[in-house]
């Protein structure tokens, strides 16, 4: 078996599978065909619910990658062949003459301002851009190396030119590179080769041959700050701003005849994003969006919909397109539609129109699959060889993570995408860390004496337009230039790109700067990578500090600019006062536990619990109820499979039972947790209620959810049988069989029954529709003259094989739409047999209809476990205001909290689906297992620290100490006739977290907070008051 | 005005990130834990010339130190106790609030009440 995973794409899915990996022990080969990693997150705006800088976000991890002395970024390469076994394989990969050697190449761009003009459209701005031949796709790219494109060069075509080769200093320029095979031995591989965006195959109907009809991805572009236009929101055909913007829905999806079949499940969400930030550019711009269902999929994904237009007045109708046309005079569009809540036919005019197209898998897809010998399904994307674990290629040995598995968002992408390196973790768990090597500093660090004049850098980011727009950065620098010990400052457009890194170290050794300021965004995301940069020359990473002039000033003073540069300049000068008075800090290692506690043995708890245990960790898995299984216990057949519930769930219950490594507490109740990461002690009671500590490393919360009951609300009460949910019809499902229906003619399932709401439960489950379509059919056919009406606002079937089940599923039932403003009123109009009728207001008929039901089923919505609060308390981590817990990030760190060392999935995080809690599940075993793997981790090196010629023994520190990481020790002392016993405090400063409190409480401030110490902190009040 | 690392720095991002506005005439000082938060600090700052101090933290109950912010409140009801109003300051200057990371709208509420109250004081005259 080989120690080493080849990954395939260099998005987002492959660079966090990539990364976890390496933490899990393995050497990766990371594959990409483009020459920089990034892919299309690389290529968004800003991401949805929070609008945070797509690439803010992701440069971090992309330079991560670059850094990583045990993946090799192998970009601009392809895979060509692939033969062996699982845990052998062999591949063949070729490499793509860049002409560029990219062991010289220092990404000056020297060549390609040199180059002559002849230009192509550049495919990183969706064409909408031009580059050279001489380029590098976009300025963060990763590696930051440049390329030369042969079909346009002149040297290569017709051996004139040549000039890159002369201004090149680096001499990297190499016209005879030649493509090149290497043959790599891998024991897995995964493939993550994301998806694209085939517009130019959507038919005429949509208008996409126009200039001023975009894809969505193209608009992407034409917002973001670094594309085409600058950030400014211009229409392509006369660069004008456009007014009248209309965003068109499932255009080519859903669709029989044209297109595609499925829902790419996250064009919803981007357009109410890209409304929103149009509006944000420009208030005068007018945001439609054609609708059709609103599929909102994922967490607080629907209250952002309803923001968008409540907050931003994003209008959305309701429509079906039939066609849109140019008016040639004017480029603008003609959208006929009809509209479907009034039943006319109209016309809209529009100076833009965004189509929301199709996602599909990548070009290329086939071919790779014929290489890897997998198969592809019905719609093209990599096939799961098991349905509720979507990471399973066909064949053993060969994982799925990301897009080109099916349509999901970035979050799911993520967890996706460390599940697989739990997976991989568990199969090539015999011969992990065999290859891996350690991260060793090339260069020692520098001594800084406390004496050294403080010679300072400063480094002010325009994050695109995010600062840029509302602080004026040119002012800024040179204002900060005038302030004592800055040695030198400059501002740049993103200062977390992989350039900006060399730029900061290029900076640090050629001014001899010992002290490092980046004023940019939140040191919560981007101070490790900086620290980093600032130690690889040297530099101790505790001499770097962060000002936060995004989400402090530019963000939150949007009209005001004024006053938001002058905060700006304030926050820096403080934090160089701070600078000036920074120390050289040293960490030292904590030892970790290599035991995993999972809270909740639902299917999410049990599939982390397997995963843990297969890595050869021990497992304890706590259940307050008396058996496994949480809500499946419940269910009766499973969607879309349609396979038994009990046996589904009992193949799993068997894994764990058998699992030496795994140990359950049922009926069991967590009472205490003391310690900190890699070093818990939870206090546990058994059914018992025996108590007993358990040593714990890592914690994963998977702790489920529970169905809404809807008391006192629908007729929905003790008396009324004939009322019921649908966990409740699950079981009787279960139980009951056929007879149970003979006397009931006519049911009514109620959809989003006190979901989505104005107020109290406003978001969407996500997961209700899929299943009520499911029961309707398993209704139909214990009963097929059975009559079923369902009642629905949207139909949320956002998931690959979803469009098709309800599709299909359609005939079973009678689809009537009603809305949020009027209400269903349902009245008992019969007690034996039960017997309602049901009042609503027909969206689509517009009008109200009645009519009289035996049985009704309320799909409610689902809520957080009960006594989270508890718990969470006890975890110390947060939980959201819907009162789920609330994960570190909700784009990039879904499974993480942002205290080290616990994670969490399943319904525990949000409403989902077995499919994705196990996926889930996986991907924070994997999380929570990197900890356990590294067998010992770094403590900070902020800690408290006793000056004892100060100390006067008092104990005060001692007992308010919440890690009892000091100790009062007694010791004699020898005076000049004389010899005395003083009591002195000590700090354990592996225990010592930093958090400051003793130096608070000290009556006689003998103990300093290193990084936030009583000098530092005066000096940073006096600056910011006495010197403006 | 003073932030805890782990909950209410979350919070002023958080309102960051959802572009909550408010007034621009506070300044933040990042600390590991509001427990950090010396009462010489807040004397030092009302010495040279702010007219308002906000502490924050996380919510009791909530502390990434446990209990960090216990002794935060104990020594601001004493710093209050004792100290402002026998300085004749009024005590509305000087405040300590908690705020969590999932919080970014409260974090805009406050700042903006906390400046407005402030503003309705007046500047503070050091005697």
């Amino acid at each position: 078996m080989e120690g080493s995973v080849l990954v395939i794409g260099g998005g987002i899915a492959g660079i966090q599978t990539s990364l976890d990996l390496t933490e899990l022990g393995f050497k990766v080969y990371l594959v990409e065909r483009n020459p920089s990693i990034g892919g299309r997150m690389a290529q968004l705006d800003k991401t949805f619910p929070t609008n945070d800088c797509s690439l803010c976000i992701l440069a971090p991890k992309m330079v991560e990658v670059f850094r990583n002395p045990n993946i090799k970024l192998m970009t601009y390469h392809e895979v060509k062949k692939v033969s062996g076994e699982p845990g052998n394989f062999s591949a063949i990969i070729l490499k793509k003459p860049r002409y560029v050697d990219e062991t010289k190449c220092k990404g000056c761009g020297d060549c390609a301002i040199k180059c002559p003009k002849i230009e192509v459209p550049n495919l990183f701005d969706m064409k909408l851009g031009k580059r050279k031949s001489a380029y590098i796709p976009f300025p963060q790219a990763v590696p930051p190396i440049y390329l030369i494109d042969p079909e346009l060069c002149l040297k290569i075509n017709k051996g004139v030119c040549g000039v890159c080769a002369k201004v090149c200093q680096a001499e990297a320029i190499d016209f005879e590179q030649k493509p090149m095979e290497i043959e790599l031995k891998v024991g897995a591989i995964v493939v993550a080769t994301g998806f694209d965006i085939p517009a130019e195959k959507l038919t005429s109907r949509w208008g996409y041959r126009y200039n001023n009809v975009v894809s969505a991805l193209e608009y992407e572009r034409i917002l973001c700050a670094s594309g085409p236009f600058g950030g400014h929101v211009l229409r392509p055909s006369d660069q004008k701003e456009p007014e009248k913007i209309a965003f068109i829905q499932c255009a080519g999806s859903r669709d029989l005849h044209e297109g595609v079949p499925y829902c790419s499940s996250v064009c919803c969400m981007y357009t109410a994003k890209e409304a929103i930030i149009t509006k944000e550019h420009s208030n005068r711009s007018q945001c439609f969006v054609f609708r059709h269902d609103i599929r909102a999929y994922g967490k607080n994904f629907y209250e952002f919909t309803q923001r968008a237009q409540k907050e931003y007045g994003v209008k959305y109708i309701q429509t079906k397109i039939s066609k849109i046309e140019e008016d040639s005079e004017t480029n603008d569009l003609i959208i006929h539609y009809e509209n479907l809540k009034t039943g006319e036919f109209n016309d809209f005019q529009a100076n833009l129109v965004v189509l929301a197209t199709p996602l599909v898998p990548s070009n290329g897809t086939k071919i790779l699959s014929n290489v890897l010998g997998i198969e592809l399904d019905e719609y093209e994307f990599f096939k799961e060889i098991d349905y509720f674990n979507k990471s399973k290629s066909t064949k053993d040995g060969i994982y799925l993570c990301g897009f080109c598995q099916g349509p999901m968002d970035i979050p799911e992408t993520v967890a996706d995408a460390s599940g697989v390196a739990g997976q991989i973790a568990a199969f090539l768990n015999s011969v992990k860390f065999e290859q891996i090597k350690e991260k060793q500093l090339e260069v020692p660090e520098l001594e800084t004496k406390d004496t050294d004049e403080p010679r300072i850098g400063v480094l002010i980011c325009h994050c695109g337009i995010n600062i840029g727009k509302y602080v004026h950065v040119p002012l800024l620098a040179e204002y900060v230039r005038t302030l004592p010990n800055v040695v030198h400052c400059e501002d740049n457009l993103y200062s977390c790109s992989s350039d900006s890194q060399s730029r900061i170290k290029e900076l640090i050794t050629n001014h001899h700067l010992n002290r490092f300021i980046v004023a940019s965004c939140t040191p919560r995301t981007h101070e490790a990578l900086f620290q980093e940069t600032c130690q690889e020359v040297g530099l101790n990473k505790y001499l770097f500090e962060m000002v936060n002039i995004r989400d402090q000033c530019s963000w939150v003073h949007m009209d005001d600019a004024e006053a938001a540069t002058q905060k700006a300049k304030d926050l820096i000068r403080m934090a160089i006062a701070k600078s000036r008075l920074l120390k050289p800090l040293r960490e030292e290692l904590l030892k970790i536990t290599p035991t995993a506690l999972i809270i909740g043995g639902g299917i999410a708890g049990m599939s982390a619990a397997l995963n843990i245990a297969n890595q050869g960790f021990k497992t304890f898995i706590v259940e307050k109820e008396s058996i496994l299984g949480g809500n499946l216990n419940y269910l009766n057949v499973l969607y879309p499979t349609e396979q038994n519930a009990s046996d589904f769930l009992n193949q799993t219950i068997d894994l764990v039972e058998k699992n030496e490594n795994i140990q359950v507490f049922l009926k069991g109740k967590i009472n205490n947790i003391r310690g900190y990461v890699g070093n818990y002690v939870v206090t546990i009671a058994d059914s018992n209620s025996k108590t007993q500590d358990l040593s714990i490393g890592t914690i994963i919360v998977a702790t489920g959810g529970k169905e809404y009951k809807p008391k006192d609300l629908f007729q929905y009460n003790n008396q009324n049988k004939n009322v019921i949910t649908q966990l409740e019809l699950e079981q009787i499902l279960k139980e009951k069989g056929k007879s149970w229906l003979t006397k009931i003619n006519r049911i009514t399932t109620v959809l989003c029954a006190n979901a989505r709401q104005l107020e109290g439960i406003t978001y969407c489950s996500n997961i209700c529709c899929g299943n009520s379509i499911k029961n309707i059919s398993l209704l139909k056919k214990l009963k097929p003259e059975l009559e079923i009406v369902v009642l629905y606002r949207d139909i949320q079937m956002a998931k690959k094989k979803y469009e098709e089940y309800y599709r299909e599923r359609r005939k079973d039932a009678i689809f009537l739409r009603y809305d949020l403003e009027n209400l269903l009123i349902i009245k008992q109009i019969n007690k034996n047999p039960e017997r309602y009728n049901i009042k609503f207001y027909d969206t689509n008929l517009q009008d109200f209809l009645e009519f009289e039901t035996d049985l009704i089923i309320l799909s409610t919505p689902i809520i957080p476990a009960d006594n989270l609060e508890e718990l969470a308390k006890m975890l110390k981590v947060p939980l959201d205001r819907n009162g789920f817990f609330l994960e570190a990030h909700v784009k990039l760190r879904p499974l993480d909290f942002a205290t080290d060392g616990i994670f969490l999935c399943g319904c525990a995080q949000w409403p989902k689906n077995i499919q994705d809690s196990i996926s889930q599940a996986n991907g924070a075993a994997a999380r929570a297992s990197r900890f356990l793997s590294a067998k010992e981790i770094t403590t900070s090196g902020i800690v408290a620290e006793v000056d004892p010629i100060n100390c006067i023994g008092c104990g005060k520190c001692e007992s308010i100490c919440p890690y009892n990481a000091i100790d009062i020790l007694e010791s004699v002392k020898d005076f000049e006739d004389i010899s005395l016993t003083v009591k002195k405090s000590f700090i354990n400063s592996a225990l010592c977290k930093g958090c400051g409190t003793c130096a608070a409480t000290c009556p006689n401030g003998a103990i300093s907070i290193k990084q936030y110490d009583f000098d530092q902190i005066t000096a940073m009040i006096e600056s910011y008051l006495l010197e403006t | 005005m003073f932030c805890c690392n782990w909950c209410s720095y979350a919070g002023a991002d958080l309102a960051g990130v959802s572009r909550f506005q408010y007034p621009p005439n506070m300044r933040i000082i990042r600390v590991m834990c509001s427990g950090r938060v010396d009462p010489v600090f807040v004397m030092k700052a009302l010495k040279e010339g702010a007219d308002g101090v906000l502490v924050t933290g996380c919510h009791i109950g909530d502390c990434h130190y446990i209990s960090g912010n216990e002794y935060a409140k104990e020594r601001f009801e004493r710093l209050h106790k004792i100290v402002i109003k026998q300085l004749g300051i009024n005590e509305k200057r000087v405040r300590l609030e908690w705020v969590s990371a999932s919080e970014g709208k409260r974090f805009a509420d406050l700042i903006t009440e906390f400046t407005n109250q402030i503003k309705e004081l007046g500047p503070l005259k050091v005697i």
